[in-house]
């Protein structure tokens, strides 16, 4: 019997906007591509138009000196969208608000497992008010991996109290791995706030049933470049049997909407 | 594309941990979409491998131009494993061997394996299995390992699975010297140029793909391949062809005739 439904020649055929991209040198081991050049080329070659980044330096060591890497990196290349990083115990709340709208940053990352701090209101919750009144998503990586740091998960009930006192702020789940899967479809289903990027989210039909849940419009592809490949991922989605509208808005439209580009 | 495509590592049952269940309809949806024509199933979750091989069967026995059958042997039960062995192959038509060293708590060289090993080198089969472990003793590498294996064993076939989920130089090199050494490429990461990497160190005869169903989707894994910067050629021998020689699959056939 023969299969023809592998296509060696795949391209993507709806507008690709990768949800989770880094940009820059990590200090805990050398990545394949560091610079927006060899970003922009990946992107060419697997059929991705634009890409939400981050910096690497500014979730492990210091958001302001990472985020303003990350501006320098991306110069003036309109394809790639800053994330900044925030770490609210540390960060002062005015002054990295300028800094975001100075630099027209669409979206903000907090990674309260590396930064070692509760998401509670608490601690987040005058940075989650901000956000919310400006329209701007937050990203909520589900783990965080350094060599020097174990990668503990979220704590999903924190995010779960936390995030629905804010029904107004869009929040992203990403970099979800099949061992959160215990957790992740249930916090989607009680936050109608909340969105997930799917980089890591390999385990068998599981996207097809995330969509189930959540609908197309709360899922989002990622790549988790330069860590993984950005294709792959792709692939699949188009591989789930969407329609081209579903396709289009997972691939894509869900990000640029809420980046409102 | 017209060569056959062959999953060479995946999982029958259910794994409730993580919320897969044994469904075998879902199973070959996913296969449909992938473009998947045979995967090779195994079953390692129980004790007793006569009652996972025999789970293993019910998938076979379900579709069998689909699925074909692998043995599971656990040095656990001695007493039992090389009769299973000759029951998986001789009766089931199993078409080769999975073990798991991880549950055993010693690395694949470990002598506990060895009357395994003696069975399946007799048979001249291959056996898949992790190429390191978190018990390794300190300076193990992956190319001494199996050198002393292939040594001891010379008509067995080594794969190494999920050797593409990082760069991993020692087993792509271990592949490449050695003529009896596979790398498959399961993994939950996707290591940007894995695959490129294995092919360039490796060659392109020497790696299979292999999705991890029903763990992993196999239209993510299959992806890593598919949309690999290497030539047409190789992707149809990892995709398939490598597969249908090392198992021997257009000869005599096991586990169900392609």
């Amino acid at each position: 019997m023969m299969t023809p439904g592998v296509d060696l020649d795949f391209r993507p055929t709806v507008p690709a906007f990768d949800a989770n991209a880094a940009l820059g040198r990590r200090h805990d081991r050398r990545v394949a591509v560091d610079d927006a050049a060899g970003l922009l080329a990946e992107m060419d070659r697997a059929g991705v138009e634009r890409a939400l980044v981050y910096a690497p330096h500014a979730a492990a060591f210091d958001s302001a000196e990472g985020n303003a890497g990350l501006l320098e990196a991306i110069g003036d290349e309109s394809r790639l969208a800053p994330q900044f990083v925030c770490n609210p115990p540390f960060d002062d709340l005015d002054e990295t608000a300028a800094q975001i709208e100075a630099a027209d940053a669409r979206a903000v990352r907090m990674v309260p497992t590396l930064h070692h701090y509760p998401f509670r209101s608490w601690v987040v919750g005058g940075w989650l008010e901000w956000l919310s009144a400006r329209g701007i998503p937050l990203w909520l990586p589900a783990s965080y991996e350094t060599n020097w740091h174990d990668g503990a998960d979220l704590d999903a009930h924190a995010v779960h109290e936390t995030v629905r006192q804010f029904p107004d702020l869009t929040v992203v789940l990403c970099e979800v791995h099949y061992v959160q899967a215990s957790w992740a479809p249930p916090l989607l289903r009680s936050l109608p706030n909340l969105s997930i990027e799917v980089s890591r989210y390999v385990i068998a039909d599981g996207i097809a049933q995330l969509l189930g849940i959540v609908g197309p419009g709360r899922v989002m592809f990622g790549s988790r470049f330069p860590e993984q490949a950005i294709a792959p991922q792709l692939y699949h989605l188009h591989r789930l049997g969407l329609n081209e509208t579903d396709l289009r808005a997972v691939c894509g439209g869900n990000l640029a909407r809420l980046l409102r580009m | 594309m017209d060569t056959p495509v062959i999953d060479f590592h995946s999982h029958a049952g259910s794994w409730g941990r993580y919320g897969v269940d044994a469904d075998c309809d879902l199973y070959l949806k996913v296969m449909d979409a992938a473009g998947v024509d045979r995967t090779c199933i195994n079953c390692i979750w129980f004790g007793d491998a006569r009652r996972g091989n025999d789970l293993v069967m019910e998938y076979v026995k379900q579709a069998p131009d689909r699925f074909i059958g692998v043995a599971f042997a656990t040095p656990h039960y001695p007493e039992e494993a090389v009769k299973e062995l000759e029951r998986a192959v001789h009766e089931l038509g199993m078409a080769y061997v999975k073990i798991y060293p991880d549950y055993f708590g010693r690395p694949n060289d470990d002598p506990a394996y060895f009357p395994i090993y003696e069975w399946v080198d007799e048979h001249e089969m291959a056996v898949m299995c992790h190429a390191t472990y978190p018990f390794d003793p300190p300076g193990t590498t992956i190319e001494g390992r199996f050198t002393a294996l292939s040594d001891r064993f010379p008509n067995m076939r080594w794969v190494m699975a999920h050797t593409a989920g990082t760069l991993d130089a020692d087993a792509a090199e271990t592949a490449r010297v050695l003529p009896n050494v596979y790398m498959e490429t399961c993994s939950s990461r996707t290591a940007l140029g894995a695959t490129e990497f294995n092919v360039e160190r490796a060659g392109e005869d020497k790696v299979l793909y292999g999705s991890d169903m029903a763990l992993m989707d196999a239209r993510q894994q299959i992806a890593k391949v598919v949309t690999a910067d290497i030539p047409r050629r190789a992707k149809e021998k990892i995709l398939g062809l490598n597969a249908i020689r090392l198992l021997r699959l257009d000869g005599p056939a096991k586990g169900g005739a392609i």
